[in-house]
């Protein structure tokens, strides 16, 4: 399960929890995503995301 | 050393962005205003050049002419985005409940983080030259958070000042990142020190200098990797140069 970032805004897709509320289903790979969706936040396309490999701050803080 | 890239001022990326017609929604102002913007890196779907550098994704060198010209309030997540004011006024308003005034040599550290938006206005009389840099962040979604601080130019003189980093008086963006600035006489030699792994962009504001053996004038850019001392020879005086060293 990879995270993309929009190089637009910063807005950030996770193949883990996809975006219920704009119709993805959570476990939707980047590449099943149709090439003409675009940033929901800025109108970036699609090809104009990067793949990260960043951890969420959740994550990171110490239990 | 190596050179991973030299960028003359001329080549980088240029958009011209009225506050008219396709950007009237984007761009703030009276139909008059225009904001210009030379991209080091690749921007938004606008140009296809250099794609940063480690985690710095953004180098924009733009000015708003004054009457209110500047971006409209839009949203951000994740981006750490910075300013740093050359020159003029810039009004920056966000969601943190956060109306902030910014002149020469102020700067401020938004860090978007869980999501929050901005605009940033020129409502001065004069034009606004400012430096926009966007990092990626250490962790996603992070608290939104904004702060700002000052260049000193008294105490900066002829030293290599850090703006953004781990060190005392600058502004900690938790992460191998820092933004420096050196305002300089002529003929002198600074000597700037990294760690051997990261990548060094150097951005010439005025002046002119020569970085390993380049000759380097206004609004060019050097980046280098692979070295821990950088020799920074300043040609004349008023030399003002940026340099961000990111890990890679
Ligand atoms: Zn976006």
């Amino acid at each position: 399960m990879k995270k993309y970032l929009c190089l637009g805004c910063g807005f950030s897709y996770d193949e883990a929890r996809g975006l219920p509320e704009h119709g993805i289903a959570p476990g939707t790979r980047w590449v099943e995503i149709p090439d003409d969706w675009v940033c929901p936040d800025c109108g970036t396309p699609k090809a104009g995301f990067e793949m990260v490999e960043i951890p969420y701050w959740s994550e990171a803080r110490p239990a | 050393m190596s050179v991973r890239f030299i960028l003359r001022a001329g080549d980088r990326g240029y958009s011209y962005l009225p506050s008219t017609g396709l950007n009237a929604s984007y761009v703030a102002g009276h139909p008059d205003g225009v904001i210009t913007r030379h991209s080091s890196f690749n921007f938004h779907e606008y140009q296809s050049g250099i794609p940063g550098l480690g985690v710095m994704k953004v180098f924009g060198d733009e000015t708003f002419t004054p009457g209110g010209t500047g971006y409209n309030m839009h949203p951000h997540h994740n981006f750490i985005i910075m300013a740093f004011v050359l020159g003029g006024t810039l009004t920056h308003i966000n969601t943190i409940a956060k109306v902030d005034e910014l002149r020469e040599d102020d700067y401020y550290v938004f860090a978007a983080g869980s999501g929050g938006k901005h605009s940033e206005l020129n409502i001065g009389e004069q034009d606004l030259h400012v430096i926009y840099v966007w990092m990626l962040p250490g962790q996603l979604l992070a608290p939104l958070s904004y702060r700002r601080n000052r260049f000193d130019r008294a105490a900066g003189a002829n030293r290599i000042t850090c703006l953004v980093g781990d060190e005392q008086g600058a502004l900690p963006i938790g992460q191998t990142v820092k933004v420096s600035r050196l305002l300089s006489d002529a003929d002198r030699t600074h000597v700037y020190r990294a760690a051997k792994a990261n990548g060094i962009y150097t951005f010439v504001v005025e002046g002119d200098v020569e970085i390993a053996e380049a000759i380097l004038t206004r609004r060019d850019s050097l980046a280098l990797e692979g070295e821990d001392k950088i020799e920074i020879k300043v040609r004349t005086a008023g030399t003002d140069i940026l340099v961000v060293e990111t890990k890679l």
